[in-house]
């Protein structure tokens, strides 16, 4: 369990220093069970901060997010560290981008917060739709969300809320923080891959008939890419014009180039957070393209990304008994 | 205006006739939630929905729409592409959303005599019969009352359901709406003064059902005075540049223009397009004069409460709520302007 009290205190020292520009953390939303990323310059913001189960959102998107804009005449740059509250996933996004360099190490300060699983925000709105007022939720030690809603306390087996990525999480400790809030959890779960183990024994016909009826309703908004904290080439392939790999139009050809594609610059990369999937709007399953190949990468390579800052990512290294029965 | 009731039974047959003579759209609920769909069969409207998760406005301003069509090679053919001429009825559209197209007309249409009217959009819209449908439970970002507008509004339609208990209290509102029933009046039957008891009740349940407000009054002048306010470069730190925003909004309507070709063929395709993307206004010369998210949160929060106003007269938000639904970070738009209201300048 994250102490609030704790977080705050952490949060109010790192800030006061002067090598840190801001820390990104959660704060409260604007209503029901709505939580949003914060931004603290000072003490005084690190009031705000909050830690509980609702906050799902990956904040190690914000350390690639950082505009560098032109600067003006006499302005210097401000080289100062970015702060980020960072769960096992977070963390490890963290981590992947510095072995690609990325980022820096001793650009952060990582805040880590040992992750027990996050809700998923379409499922709680669905159980308790229509809530204006904000809403808290606790955690108790009997794996149940405690919901208090209008003074009527509600309790929720944990199962029911968590996110789905949350279900087969083998890494919910940051591998990589500067502290820690709280002692490491226990690692229950372990990965597993039934479901895509299943779809991947269907014939090839009906594969593409369960793509093709997710990937015709993509409307191309490209939140899956922009919620992404791997997501970071200064042009993305979607975007460049000459050549043009992946064309405008919003139709099942182009949909499923743009989606196959975002999913194999992933290939070894992807820390499974499940960003990309629960911002999506128009309800694809994103994270069995990056199961798969997390599955493959995993089977073939014995690879896992974001776990060591200090190694090379999937695709900077060769071993001579790789395998290569895949090359033609 | 004409009041009639159809009794819910009769609804089936009433959509079956339409689709008879028209090309029928409704909600079609599919992988989890609804979308304006071709039907076929009256059977497959849920009217049980509240918001499409996409907005009609799809229907008439199509995502992706050829212009033309061309061949490469010594003799270059241009072609227009053969128009759907059928004509249309979007059966169960809201009363926001119908909104919607009112605001989006001055842009595709013009103002005046001699204004450009885009014949893509101008078309659809004309061939369209709206038949609405009042919300009986809005929602909780629902907050169409802010606009002067009503769950149950009848002023952008042509033909206005009201689910009344067993029936529907249908509002007969243009000649198009008029026209439409005529061949169906035997399904209908006079409405009582009971039935618009009623049909008065279920629109003032449904307004007090509104939570959310948003106090528009004097946002056009008081922007005028923040384009410099920290209130954008705070609210865009933890927007993270998605689309969702404008692609679920009723009424925003950028786009862009592509020539699409293989070998010897290829189309002009004008395709939606984001004003949150840096790509949307990044210049061929390599300059972009909204480089940062703060520049980009903060026009599209101006084009819908500053330029459009002045421009037409009308807010370019219908209250649809669905930009605060669905966006990964919870950028609020009633949030957003109570921080307009309270700013200092």
């Amino acid at each position: 369990m994250v102490d609030l009290k704790n977080l705050i205190e952490i949060t109010k020292k790192i800030i006061s220093r002067e090598d840190v520009k801001y820390i990104v953390g959660y704060k409260k939303g604007t209503y029901g069970f709505q939580i949003m990323p914060a931004f603290a310059y000072t003490p005084e913001d690190a009031e705000e901060f909050i830690y509980s189960p609702l906050c799902s959102k990956n904040l190690a998107v914000y350390t690639i997010l950082e505009e560098k804009l032109p600067l003006k005449r006499g302005e210097e740059e401000d080289k100062r560290k970015i702060g980020v509250v960072v769960k096992g996933c977070d963390s490890r996004a963290v981590v992947q981008i510095i072995q690609e360099k990325g980022l820096k190490r001793e650009d952060l300060v990582l805040i880590g917060i040992p992750c027990r699983g996050v809700i998923e925000p379409k499922k709680i709105e669905k159980m308790f739709p229509n809530q204006t007022d904000l809403i808290e939720v606790i955690e108790n030690d009997n794996s149940e969300y405690i919901i208090n809603i209008g003074g009527k306390t509600h309790k929720v087996p944990k199962n029911e809320l968590l996110s789905d990525v949350c279900k087969s999480c083998e890494f919910p400790n940051p591998p990589l923080y500067d502290v820690l809030l709280g002692e490491e959890v226990e690692i229950t779960e372990t990965e597993e891959f039934s479901k895509i183990n299943e779809l991947d024994e269907k014939p090839t016909e009906d594969k593409w008939e369960y793509w093709k009826e997710h990937f015709e309703r993509c409307i191309r908004c490209y939140a899956c890419r922009e919620a992404c904290p791997l997501c970071y080439c200064k042009e993305c392939m979607a975007d460049t014009l000459n050549p043009q790999w992946i064309r405008r139009s919003v139709n099942l050809s182009e949909n499923t180039a743009w989606n196959i594609m975002r999913a194999y610059h992933l290939a070894g990369r992807c820390i499974s957070c499940g960003e990309c999937e629960r911002v999506c709007p128009v309800n694809i399953p994103l994270m069995e393209l990056n199961k798969k190949i997390e599955r493959d990468v995993k089977k073939m390579f014995d690879y896992t990304s974001g776990l060591d800052e200090e190694e090379k990512p999937l695709f900077g290294m060769f071993k001579p008994d790789d395998p290569e029965d895949f090359i033609l | 205006m004409e009041n009639l009731v159809l009794s819910k039974e009769k609804l089936p047959e009433m959509l079956t006739e339409i689709a008879s003579k028209y090309a029928l759209f409704g909600p079609i609920e599919e992988n989890g939630f609804t979308s304006f769909k071709h039907i076929n069969n009256s059977q497959e409207i849920n009217l049980d929905y509240l918001l499409t998760r996409i907005s009609p406005k799809s229907l008439i301003f199509q995502q992706t729409e050829t212009l033309f069509t061309f061949n490469k090679g010594k003799e270059v053919k241009v072609n227009t592409p053969k128009t759907d001429e059928a004509k249309r009825v979007i059966f169960g559209i809201r009363p926001c959303d119908a909104r919607g197209y009112s605001i989006l007309d001055p842009v595709f249409e013009g103002k005046k005599e001699g204004d450009y009217k885009d014949p893509f959009y101008t078309k659809k819209r004309n061939r369209s019969t709206l038949i609405g449908l009042s919300c009986n439970k809005p929602d909780l970002n629902c907050f169409c009352t802010s606009f002067d507008d009503s769950p149950a509004s009848a002023k952008n339609v042509d033909i206005l359901f009201t689910d009344i208990g067993e029936k529907y209290f249908v509002d007969i509102v243009t000649e198009k709406g008029k026209e439409l029933i005529e061949n169906l009046s035997k399904l209908f039957s006079k409405a009582s003064e009971e039935n618009r008891e009623v049909r008065e009740k279920v629109e003032q349940d449904a307004i007090n059902a509104i939570t959310r407000h948003m106090n528009t009054e004097g946002v056009v002048k008081k922007l005028d005075k923040m384009f410099n306010h920290d209130l954008w470069q705070k609210t865009a730190m933890r927007c993270v540049g998605c689309g969702i925003c404008t692609f679920l909004c009723p009424t925003c309507h950028c786009f862009d223009m592509q020539d699409e070709a293989i070998l010897k063929e290829g189309a002009r395709i004008r395709v939606w397009d984001s004003c949150m993307y840096p790509e949307y206004t990044m210049h061929a010369s390599g300059h972009n004069p909204r480089p940062a998210r703060m520049n980009r949160v903060r026009n599209r929060i101006y084009h819908k409460f500053s330029y459009f106003p002045k421009n037409d007269k009308i807010f370019a938000c219908t209250g649809c709520g669905r930009c605060i639904d669905y966006c990964p970070v919870n950028i609020d738009i009633i949030d957003i302007i109570a921080k307009v209201k309270e700013a200092k300048t």
